[in-house]
């Protein structure tokens, strides 16, 4: 396999969310174009102990949370901010459920960024069938102040 | 241009979730009418999607009343569209 364009280290170093709330594994393609993160979905993952306990499915808003770290590691593609980046709005759509087994690929493209805030797209695939899509705006927190 | 000022103010309308009535054409729409910044980023987003136009981010700090908005839109699309 190639090389990951970023390995956990180095999305720990762009993204500062942790354990249990780091979720995408690897970036397999980065650039202030387009950013494509994955995502493997264990049984193990903790919130399956609740989500439910008799038929295991992904939170939505937890697919929406890696598309959001996925755009911060785009957005950092053509930033070098280490301000933390708040939610604003999401519109999203979610197409069907994943489940443990599945890798989740998530495909971020820009729509508007600026220094301080930004729009982007993000697509989710499992294999080839679209799981989710979303956009997503975000902002710093002094970005209000603009 | 009458169809720009009907489209921008469209978009402006439901960015910030009023009706296109409650937004007079020189009120400030973070002081008057309860816009904020991100409210301004999207318009921005949606009107160059719109107009197939590129609106520099400077110019953000501009788009604080309709009339002014309609301005840099049309002044934009004369500019010439992004290939």
């Amino acid at each position: 396999m190639n090389k990951p364009a970023l390995n956990i280290e180095d999305i720990k170093k762009i993204i500062p969310q942790r354990f249990p709330f780091l979720m995408i594994d690897r970036v397999i393609e980065a650039s202030p174009e387009k950013v494509v993160a994955l995502k493997n979905v264990s049984v193990n993952e903790h919130f399956f102990q609740g989500h439910f306990p008799d038929e295991k499915v992904m939170p939505g808003v937890l697919i929406t949370e890696a598309m959001a770290q996925t755009g911060i590691v785009l957005y950092r593609q053509k930033f070098d901010t280490n301000k933390t980046l708040f939610l604003v709005s999401v519109k999203a759509r979610f197409y069907k459920s994943v489940c443990p087994g599945d890798q989740l690929s998530i495909e971020a493209t820009p729509v508007k960024f600026l220094s301080k805030m930004g729009i982007f797209k993000a697509v989710a695939t499992v294999g080839n069938d679209k799981v989710a899509e979303a956009e997503i705006a975000f902002g710093t927190q002094d970005a209000k102040a603009v | 241009m009458a169809d720009v000022r009907k489209e921008v103010l469209e978009i402006v309308a439901t960015v910030i979730e009023k009706t296109p009535d409650q937004i007079p054409p020189d009120a400030h729409l973070v002081q008057d009418i309860g816009a904020d910044s991100m409210m301004a980023l999207e318009i921005l987003a949606a009107l160059e999607k719109k107009f197939k136009i590129v609106i520099p981010e400077e110019k953000l700090k501009d788009l604080t009343t309709l009339n002014k908005i309609v301005e840099l839109a049309e002044s934009s699309l004369k500019k010439g569209k992004k290939s």
